[in-house]
C-alpha cells in the first residue's frame, strides 16, 4: 500500500496558513531601485571617510537599509561598505561613535554585526575588530538591542 | 590566552543573556504537547533569528532562539589531526552522559562539535545567570582540557617510543 500521502504536510493548505510575507511589512522600494540606492550610498560613504566623519558615513549607511527577499545584492553592497567603516574606525573612537547614532541605526547595525561575524572568512571581515565592535555596541545600546535583532523579521 | 578569548566570550554572554528569555508555550499542532519549538520547526511565527558569533573559521558559536526554548552549539577550535580526535572523544563522553549535565543535546547540529538545549523548563528550575555561566565556563574549559589532553598525551607517546626502543639499544 502507499503511505507516502502520510508524509503530505497538510496544515500548509490550511487557509489561515501563516506566510513568511506575513510576519512583517515588505520593502515597498524596487529591489534595483534599493541596489542603486546602495551603490550610491557606499560612494558617499567613501567620500564621508576621507573627511574622517565616521559616524556622519555610519548613520548615512545604515539610513533605510535593504532588507527582506530579492535585494541580496545591494545587502552585500551594504555590508561591505559597513566593513570598511568599522575596519578604518580607530578601537579609541568606536564607543563615542556608537554613542552618537539614534536606536534604529544602533539596531541596524547590531544586525550587520551579525550578519558580518555569520559568514567569517568571507571578503575582509575580521572577527576580533567585529567583536570589539559589539562589545562596545553592547556596552552603550543593552542586551535590548541584541533582543530586537533577533525578534525584528526584517532581516539585512 | 584568556584575553584573546575575552571579546568573544563577551560576546556569547550578552547573546546569551539575550536570548534566555524564554516562557511556557504549548505545541500549537498537537494538543496537550508541550515541545521545544526551535527542534520541531512547525510554526515559524514563533521562531527568532539565528545568530552566529565567530572568532574565525574554526571557532564559532550559533545560537537559535525560539519561543520556549534556544538551541546554542558549539565549534571547537581543533588545530591538528590530534586535537580533532581528543574533541571527538571529549564531546561523546559528555553527549553520551546528557542526562547529568540536563542542558546539554545528545546529538550536535551539523556542523558543530556540540550543542545544548536549554527550555523554559531549565530556566524555571534553575538561575539563568548561572546556566549562563556554565556555558561560558564550559566554553572556556573545553579549549584548555584539550590542549592539555594533547601536551600528556604527547609526552606519554614519547615515554612509551623510548622504553621500548631501548629494548634494540643493546
Amino acid at each position: 500500500m502507499d503511505v507516502n500521502f502520510r508524509k503530505i504536510d497538510i496544515d500548509a493548505y490550511d487557509e489561515d496558513v501563516l506566510h513568511e510575507s506575513e510576519l512583517y511589512e515588505a520593502d515597498p522600494r524596487d529591489p534595483s531601485q534599493v541596489l542603486s540606492e546602495a551603490k550610491a550610498k557606499s560612494a558617499s560613504v567613501r567620500s564621508l571617510l576621507s573627511k574622517n566623519d565616521i559616524s556622519g558615513a555610519l548613520s548615512a549607511v545604515l539610513e533605510s537599509a535593504p532588507y527582506g527577499p530579492n535585494v541580496e545584492e545591494a545587502k552585500i553592497v551594504t555590508l561591505q561598505t559597513l566593513l570598511t567603516i568599522i575596519n578604518t574606525t580607530k578601537s579609541t573612537e568606536i564607543s563615542g561613535v556608537v554613542k552618537s547614532l539614534p536606536q534604529d541605526d544602533q539596531d541596524t547595525l547590531m544586525k550587520y554585526l551579525y550578519k558580518g561575524m555569520a559568514m567569517p572568512g568571507w571578503g575582509d571581515i575580521s572577527g576580533s575588530v567585529l567583536l570589539g565592535w559589539h562589545e562596545k555596541l553592547t556596552e552603550v545600546a543593552g542586551t535590548g538591542c541584541i533582543v530586537r535583532t533577533m525578534t525584528d523579521r526584517r532581516t539585512v | 590566552m584568556s584575553n584573546v578569548l575575552r571579546p568573544y566570550l563577551a560576546a556569547v554572554r550578552s547573546t546569551l543573556t539575550a536570548a534566555l528569555t524564554l516562557e511556557n508555550f504549548p505545541s500549537q499542532l498537537v494538543e496537550r504537547h508541550n515541545k521545544p519549538e526551535v527542534e520541531c520547526g512547525t510554526s515559524k511565527e514563533v521562531l527568532l533569528n539565528p545568530l552566529m558569533i565567530s572568532r574565525n573559521e574554526n571557532e564559532r558559536v550559533l545560537i537559535e532562539p525560539s519561543v520556549n526554548s534556544i538551541r546554542l552549539s558549539i565549534k571547537i577550535k581543533q588545530a591538528d589531526e590530534i586535537e580533532r580526535i581528543l574533541c571527538h572523544k571529549f564531546t561523546r563522553f559528555m553527549m553520551q552522559r546528557a542526562e547529568s549535565f540536563i542542558v546539554l543535546r545528545r546529538k550536535p547540529v551539523k556542523g558543530y562539535d556540540i550543542s545544548f538545549l536549554i527550555t523554559n523548563t531549565h530556566t524555571e528550575t534553575m538561575l539563568k545567570h548561572k546556566i549562563v555561566d556554565f556555558i561560558i565556563q564550559f566554553m572556556e574549559e573545553v579549549d584548555k582540557e584539550i590542549s592539555e589532553m594533547k601536551l600528556s598525551l604527547n609526552s606519554r607517546a614519547r615515554i612509551v617510543a623510548e622504553s621500548y626502543l631501548t629494548a634494540f639499544n643493546t
